[in-house]
């Protein structure tokens, strides 16, 4: 097992590294941030300023070294718009993003596997068929019109929740229900058709044959051979969950790390892109080594 | 038994939120669609962060009415005296004090505009004294003399443009400014909110609001949805499609003006039938109540009309695809190639139905016989082609752009917009350019009609561009609230202009 994770670790550490490069020489060529900073009308001489206090005015190879050298003192520069330092901001919307992300994972996993053996155990009946359309409605969802509806609904009409925001629990509840939908959808369904495979094995009609209940027959010997299709689709919507929810971002005034990304992308903050996409990236390879680990938890011969 | 659980917690959780959403009577929300990056007083004009700080916390020594026809009123500087030979003796306002307990004198004054001028930081306005060098002579304490260099009849105007900070400001962008407005930034939690207190030693007369609270939201839907339920009291932008409340929504000139920016140095622009047949191909009047908002007026000139040396005169060419047919078949009769292509570049986002505006003006441009297209492009590539040196193309790029000026004066556009040297100017006209210069120069009502005289040029003679439409902006106000949204609303809100009903 820590063979395995080591090896995990490295191939990540290689990984990271060729990311990183690849991110700073391409970033560089989408555009000047000097021109994004100051106003259309700025002199050239105001813009010349900018690019000389940021260091920008000289050559990238040399850019690049500079940043290489600062990073390996874990110093990662500071943001060109708000002169904090950068990894300052991505931590600090790190910090919303990621019990945004676990939430709704925890939530989505617990109803999904649930909800996706009901149906395949009682296959063709009302409750797969009405699972199967709420799950598919889920995946299919816009979840900008959804979380617009919900505004309306439940801030505006009801007055049940505030519209947005993120001051007391009751804030939270339209996010985590907007990004629980669609993973929620698409689990239902991988869960469903795995367990409809493990059901038709053999050994279920012998745990059968045996007198097993339906219960643990489910969940204790079929679930956990069903789930290695299902643990490689939730490591993929994990991971787009912690690449942060630009729309639900958006909408409800959630200060998240994939809001941060898209607008430092858009004004050419190159220290704060270069700082989200680390944090981003080792937060994904941590939780593809996690998936690993439970790989090999669940199948043993994955461990030899 | 499980539905009265339900219904029990969705009544908790009702009265759990009701105490977050009452207000004290004075205090008050405002829903703003960006986070500020930087709460620094020499970035004020930037409108964002104006919003907030400008003349709230930091102020000016002047300051523009745009309620009233006041015209330049006084505010840290208490009167001012054009001295002759570019020199203005400002007289500064007794017995005002910064948030921190410090006096204001003509120390601070000085200090203030080396921060803006300092090579340390890039201070956005600096670009209005990009061509004047400013001399600061500190008389007494409460007396300075500027100097600028070639004189600048407008200066008393353009301190309107930069805040006062304490002498003490190090030179670096700031996070907790010192001003001495009549509040102080007593929170800001990155990513959620911004509180502004009221300070009970302001030197002027205490505003109504005690306190004010910023928060961000990027959707239009949601910051009229949060003053809708009592979140927020004021949404400064929103949509024409939210503003559908007589009670609470505003619709009022923003100060912004749409045009095309025609490169009159490519072919097929650089013939002026041209540039006529571009004019004439576009049906102004039917965008507005359309893709515009109703109250959209037709521009005829790069600001709007509530700007010093307005031409009341002119006319919007009118729209006549015959006429621009013709004028196109006269051109290329003489040799002009109007196969050429014409290309529409527009900004994604830059207004409300951009992308359709675009597509409409470049298909009553292929009625006319252009061989035009468009493309969408975001901010950065936008400003590629906005600003030189324009990059090469076949036939010619049209600009889609909008410009903002609420300042009351055309020097802050024509410089830029029609001046041959000027960043985004499509013309390099010398008449044009000697107009420019000598309006610039201009006191009272030289320069007036000096400025009116180029307007009628630029759009009559030179025909330098297709001007398009001053737009609107819609606003949000809490019923609550007595507040009125100006022209000035793009750039500030003043929290000592709200009252309560």
């Amino acid at each position: 097992m820590i063979k395995l994770v080591g090896q995990r670790a490295i191939a990540s550490l290689l990984s990271l590294s060729v990311l990183m490069v690849m991110v700073f020489f391409l970033s560089r060529l989408t555009g000047d941030p000097a021109a994004l900073f100051l106003p259309i009308d700025a002199t050239e001489q105001m813009k010349e300023q900018f690019r000389a206090l940021h260091g920008l005015d000289r050559p990238i190879l040399e850019q690049f070294g500079l940043y290489i050298r600062d990073v390996l003192h874990l110093d990662f520069g500071e943001s060109l718009r708000r002169a904090r330092p950068a990894i300052d901001i991505v931590l600090e919307a790190y910090a919303w993003t990621l019990p945004l992300a676990l939430i709704t994972m925890a939530l989505v996993i617990v109803a999904a596997i649930f909800l996706g053996s009901i149906a395949a155990f009682n296959v063709g009946g009302v409750i797969d068929r009405g699972i199967s359309v709420v799950s598919l409605i889920g995946a299919s969802a816009p979840d900008f019109w959804i979380a617009i509806v919900a505004i309306v609904v439940f801030a505006i009409n009801l007055a049940w929740l505030p519209t947005s925001g993120v001051g007391t629990p009751w804030h939270w509840i339209m996010p985590v229900g907007i990004l629980f939908i669609r993973p929620f959808g698409l689990i239902v369904q991988v869960v469903r058709g795995s367990m409809l495979s493990a059901l038709s094995a053999p050994y279920v009609k012998t745990a059968r044959a045996k007198g097993v209940k339906n219960g643990p027959l489910i969940f204790v010997h079929t679930l956990r051979n069903a789930m290695l299709p299902v643990i490689t689709v939730i490591g993929d919507q994990a991971a787009a969950l912690l690449n942060g929810a630009v729309i639900v971002e958006t909408i409800f005034g959630f200060p998240g790390v994939g809001k941060l990304m898209i607008d430092s992308i858009l004004q050419r903050d190159f220290n704060v892109v270069m700082a989200a996409i680390l944090v981003t990236a080792i937060a994904i390879f941590i939780m593809n080594i996690l998936i690993d680990i439970a790989y090999s938890i669940l199948d043993p011969r994955i461990r030899q | 038994m499980t539905l009265r659980y339900l219904l029990t917690g969705a009544l908790l959780a009702s009265a759990a939120v009701s105490p977050a959403l009452a207000q004290d009577n004075t205090a008050i929300t405002v829903v703003l669609s960006e986070e500020l990056d930087l709460v620094e007083p020499c970035m004020a004009t930037r409108s964002n962060i104006g919003r907030v700080i400008l003349q709230n916390i930091n102020e000016t020594l002047t300051e523009l009415d745009v309620r009233g026809d006041a015209g330049l009123m006084p505010r840290l500087a208490e009167s001012w005296e054009d001295r002759g030979d570019g020199v203005w003796r400002f007289s500064l306002r007794d017995g005002v004090t910064f948030s921190d307990g410090t006096a204001f004198d003509a120390a601070d004054v000085k200090h203030s505009f080396d921060r803006v001028f300092s090579d340390q930081i890039t201070c956005e306005s600096a670009r209005y004294f990009a061509d004047t060098q400013l001399t600061f002579d500190i008389v007494d304490d409460l007396t300075i003399d500027v100097t600028a260099e070639p004189a600048q009849p407008i200066l008393p105007l353009l301190m309107s443009l930069v805040t006062i900070v304490p002498s003490e400001t190090p030179v670096e962008f700031v996070r907790d400014p010192i001003g001495t407005g009549p509040y102080v930034l007593s929170e800001w939690q990155a990513g959620q909110y911004i509180q502004l207190d009221r300070r009970d030693d302001y030197w002027g007369e205490q505003p109504e609001v005690t306190s004010a609270r910023y928060v961000f939201r990027g959707e239009a839907a949601v910051r009229a949805a949060m003053v809708e339920t009592g979140e927020a009291d004021i949404a400064p932008q929103i949509t024409e499609l939210e503003a559908t409340n007589p009670a609470t929504d505003f619709s009022y000139p923003n100060s912004e003006t749409v045009y095309l920016r025609v490169d009159s140095a490519d072919e097929p622009t650089s013939d002026i039938r041209v540039r006529k047949a571009l004019n004439h191909a576009i049906d102004r009047e039917a965008f507005i109540g359309t893709l515009l908002a109703d109250g959209t007026e037709l521009a005829v000139a790069m600001v709007p009309p509530t700007t010093l040396g307005w031409n009341g005169d002119l006319a919007p060419l009118a729209y006549d695809p015959d006429l621009a047919r013709e004028l196109l078949a006269e051109a290329e009769a003489d040799g002009v190639d109007v196969s050429l292509p014409v290309e529409i570049i527009a900004r994604t986002e830059n207004f409300p139905n951009v992308t359709e505006v675009a597509e409409a003006l470049t298909q009553m441009l292929s009625d006319a016989g252009f061989n035009a297209s468009m493309r969408m492009v975001e901010v950065a590539e936008h400003e590629q082609y906005y600003s030189k040196p324009y990059p090469e193309s076949e036939g010619t790029n049209l600009i889609l752009a909008q410009h903002d000026n609420s300042r009351g004066d055309p020097v802050f556009s024509m410089y830029f917009k029609y001046h041959s040297e000027g960043t985004q100017s499509g013309i390099a006209i010398p008449e044009v350019d000697d107009l420019i210069e000598r309006a610039t120069a201009a006191t009272g009502a030289e320069r007036d009609a000096l400025w009116s005289e180029l307007f009628a040029y630029v759009h009559d003679e030179a025909v330098a561009d297709v001007l398009l439409f001053h737009m609107v902006g819609h606003s949000r106000v809490g019923e609550r609230l007595d507040f009125t949204p100006t022209i000035a609303t793009n750039q500030q809100l003043q929290l000592s202009e709200i009252g309560f009903k």
